[in-house]
């Protein structure tokens, strides 16, 4: 209970005193889940669209592994980017391990399969009537796409939501290939689990409380954005 | 169209956020150490120094020493700092690691409950073991292949037992030494820790830890820390030449009483020993 | 009069199902042609067809003389449907009428097009251009889009069951504006509907559809089964008030069977007929003026069947036909065909 009480002082003294380590930790975070954001997003929404806009064959399948890289946990997922980044991996040679690119690579791998089955459920639910309807005002084949990637932004947002919300609090992959490394790649989660380790409850329990804002503060704005 | 507007800003803003970082500069030192080097601050505390020294930055990952054993293999670290020599050799003899230099050590205890169940308080460390063994008590390990737990390992060895580990009492948390001891005082068991550690964790506890040192003072139990640098030729790119000034300067005079001075509830957490 | 459509052995397959078998259909310009025929006959599919949102299975179809396919320049935005229920993207309304417009990237007096085109389905621009899409009742949904399509000034408007789920005085709008869009710009018009007295006040052809099937001379009359098999060979349709009709042979496994209705001849009483033919009694249930045609068209209920017969006006006079009015139809058995 002390913990929790000297945790919730402590977030407000690490956030408002303007800790530089913590706000490292901060922007770390939030560098690196946009990026991956970013990245899974730009993949994912494509790879979406045509899975749930085309019919093909083996499309089921295809389907059921995706659903099951939704299940793909964060440790494994660091362990086989680690594996491909490591020195001694095929792309040892670019530098990421230790990097923040390297967890955005993780993180990415981690969103993707979200975006990808959120983007194509949306889709595949877009009234039959809606591609009959554009043909009708005249529309091509890219106007379609770019129409029914406009008409279905809630769902495809919604969908970025909860991949941000996995990317944001994960832990494996950010100390896996990111090393937890002070002022460099130690992200939010990793430092919690630093606090933890070190027995400082209370400071873990402030830095979470910090997720939690930043979760939040993104949900907020992107609520707003429905609203508009 | 003010939707419209608006989704666009937001992707500027996150294209802003994802553009690549500033380049490290080129003088930083990449290190792999054990939890216990960072877990007590020593690092923190050390860095800025060497910095200020010698303009070489450091950044370390801190894990058990197997793994920080590992990365160094994989060429993925400049340099080591471990506290396992036997593996530390037999690594250099390898062809992994090139040289060896050692430069602080603290010392090994067993803690365990005020009330000490099995009473092992005052007992040589081989006849400790064997009573919990006995008593079938708690013991908390690592489990990690971490330094400390490769000592461990070593000490059920030389007591003459085979490692308990299937036993029920026997607990293997594979986590850090700071998370065990909070497990084997969550179970009110004994547990192997280094003493920097456990004097941090007496530190949080506000000097009345539940759990106490019983054994200690023998001389199986040093902690031996070392730096470790890598063989040039398994690691061709790794920075040999930063990593050689960081050993040099950990051996060194100004280093060493940094060392000597750090402390923590005025207590000593390591001893510089750099020959 | 030159042709819009010309559909040539069109085949059109869901799946192995044929849901389309047509030899040959020409569509004039500026003509108002009615799609008829019962629910899942095949009237969507064909407006589908020649919307070209789909390609046929099997055979052409020529817009102006020349074979066209699926998202060809030649009939962008110059052919337009309207479905039944309105799917509206989810934007304003004036996004919504705007929509066309853009894609032709036609920039040209937008927004006094978008109010004229409102105005023509009785909707005030201030009003409704900035509603949200789900800011609409039903029936004004329907309008918006209605609009959608004439801002477009198309050359041909198809409209699948346009006023079948809107209220009075919307269908009353949309149907209005139709017209005006055919006298105003020589529209061409397919309008599929169950409303027949509309259908048949405005259209210049009937076009009745059956399983797929296509018959230029307008709505004929459908014997619906289950049939029961009489003296070996031959089929019987029971009534429900007792009377059947004999069908001929080759039903065996058909779900239906049709009568043309130049076969069918109305009498006051019952006559001695020979074995050939079938002699039953009926109820006009309705009558309208088919406006262009200068003709009658009147419903008789036999039961569960409707049959639609065609009357000039002396007729009507001649026999004192009206509601009401139960009359006797013959016509041949040989003259029933299977479908």
């Amino acid at each position: 209970m002390d913990d929790i009480v000297a945790g919730i002082v402590k977030a407000f003294e690490l956030l408002f005193s303007g800790d530089e380590s913590t706000w490292t930790a901060v922007l770390a975070t939030v560098k690196v889940s946009t990026c991956s954001m970013l990245l899974s997003i730009g993949a994912g929404l494509p790879c979406g669209f045509l899975l749930g806009y085309y019919e093909f064959r083996g499309k089921q399948h295809l389907r059921t592994v995706l659903d099951t890289m939704l299940a793909l946990p964060t440790v494994f997922i660091g362990l086989v980017v680690f594996a491909f980044i490591s020195n001694q991996g095929p792309l040892g040679d670019f530098k990421l391990l230790f990097s923040l690119t390297g967890i955005a690579i993780g993180q990415t791998i981690l969103a993707f399969p979200i975006v990808t089955a959120i983007t194509a459920t949306t889709i595949e639910a877009v009234d039959p009537l809606f591609k009959l309807t554009l043909v009708s005002l005249g529309a091509g084949k890219r106007n379609i796409i770019a129409t029914c990637l406009w008409e279905v932004r809630y769902g495809i947002l919604a969908g970025a939501v909860t991949a941000y919300g996995r990317v944001l609090t994960e832990v494996g992959i950010s100390m896996m290939v990111g090393g937890n490394i002070k002022w460099h790649t130690r992200t939010v989660t990793t430092a919690i689990a630093l606090e933890t380790g070190k027995g400082e409850f209370a400071n873990g329990i402030a830095l979470g409380i910090i997720l939690i804002t930043l979760a939040f503060a993104v949900n907020l704005s992107l609520s707003l954005l429905r609203r508009q | 169209m003010e939707t419209k507007k608006l989704f666009f800003i937001l992707i500027a803003i996150m294209f802003a956020l994802c553009s690549p970082a500033g380049v490290f500069a080129s003088d930083t030192l990449m290190m792999a150490t054990t939890t216990s080097t960072d877990n007590t601050g020593l690092l923190d505390y050390l860095a800025p120094h060497f910095e200020k020294d010698t303009g070489i930055k450091l950044k370390w990952t801190a894990t058990g020493t197997g793994k920080a054993l590992k990365l160094g293999e994989t060429c993925d670290v400049d340099v080591l700092l471990v506290h396992a020599p036997p593996a530390e050799k037999k690594y250099i003899e390898k062809g992994f690691g090139k040289a060896r230099r050692e430069v602080m050590y603290n010392d090994f205890v067993i803690i365990g409950p005020k009330n000490d169940p099995a009473a092992v308080k005052g007992q040589s460390i081989q006849d400790a073991l064997k009573t919990i063994k006995d008593k079938q008590s708690a013991f908390i390990s690592r489990g990690d292949d971490s330094g400390t737990n490769k000592k461990e390992k070593l000490l059920w060895k030389n007591a003459g037992m085979q490692l308990p580990d299937k036993e029920e009492w026997y607990v293997q948390t594979g986590q850090g030494m700071l998370s065990t001891i909070n497990v084997a005082q969550e179970r009110g068991g004994y547990t192997m820790t280094d003493r920097g550690t456990y004097i941090k964790y007496q530190s949080q506890k506000g000097g009345d830890a539940p759990l106490i040192v019983l054994v200690d003072g023998d001389a199986v139990l040093l902690n031996q820390y070392s730096v470790l640098t890598l063989s040039d030729k398994n690691c061709a790119k790794a920075q040999h030449e930063l990593a050689i000034k960081f050993s040099d300067w950990m051996a060194g005079e100004n280093a060493q009483n940094l060392i000597k001075d750090f402390r923590l509830l005025g207590k000593r957490l390591f001893i510089p020993n750099a020959k | 009069m030159t042709a819009v459509y010309q559909l040539k052995n069109i085949r059109h397959f869901y799946n192995d199902r044929k849901v389309l078998n047509i030899d040959d259909l020409t569509i004039e310009k500026g003509s108002i042609t009615g799609l008829v025929g019962p629910n899942g006959s095949g009237k969507s599919t064909l407006l589908k067809l020649l919307i070209f949102a789909e390609r046929p299975s099997l055979g052409e179809i020529y817009f102006r003389g020349k074979i066209e396919l699926p998202f060809s320049k030649a009939i962008r935005s110059k052919v337009t449907l309207l479905t039944q229920k309105p799917y509206l993207l989810k934007r304003t309304v004036y996004d919504n009428i705007a929509y066309g417009l853009n894609i032709r990237k036609d920039k040209n007096d937008v927004i006094r097009r978008i109010k004229t085109a409102l105005s023509k389905v009785g909707l005030d621009f201030e009003r409704f251009a900035p509603r949200k899409w789900h800011e609409l009742s039903g029936g004004e949904a329907q309008r918006v889009a209605m609009a959608a399509r004439l801002v477009l000034e198309p050359d041909v408007l198809l409209l699948d069951e346009p006023v079948a789920s809107v209220d009075m005085e919307s269908a009353k709008l949309i149907r209005n504006a139709t017209l005006k869009a055919c006298e105003e710009w020589g529209t061409t018009l397919v309008i599929a509907s169950h409303d027949l007295q509309w259908l048949f006040s405005i259209s210049d052809t009937q076009i009745f559809i059956f399983n797929g099937k296509i018959f230029p001379t307008g709505v004929e009359n459908i014997i619906t089964g289950p049939f029961e098999t009489h003296n070996g060979n031959q089929f019987i349709k029971k009534l429900s008030d007792g009377q059947f009709l004999v069908l001929p042979e080759g039903g065996k496994g058909k779900t239906a069977a049709l009568i043309k209705k130049k076969n069918i001849s109305i009498d006051q009483d019952k006559k001695q007929l020979n074995n050939g033919f079938n002699q039953c009694e009926g109820t006009i249930t309705s009558m309208f003026f088919e406006k262009k045609k200068e003709r009658i068209s009147a419903n008789i209920g036999l039961n569960d069947l409707s049959f639609t017969l065609n009357f000039s006006p002396d007729q009507i006079s001649r026999l004192d036909l009206q509601p009401g009015k139960k009359i006797i139809l013959t016509f041949k058995i040989d003259h029933m065909e299977w479908m």
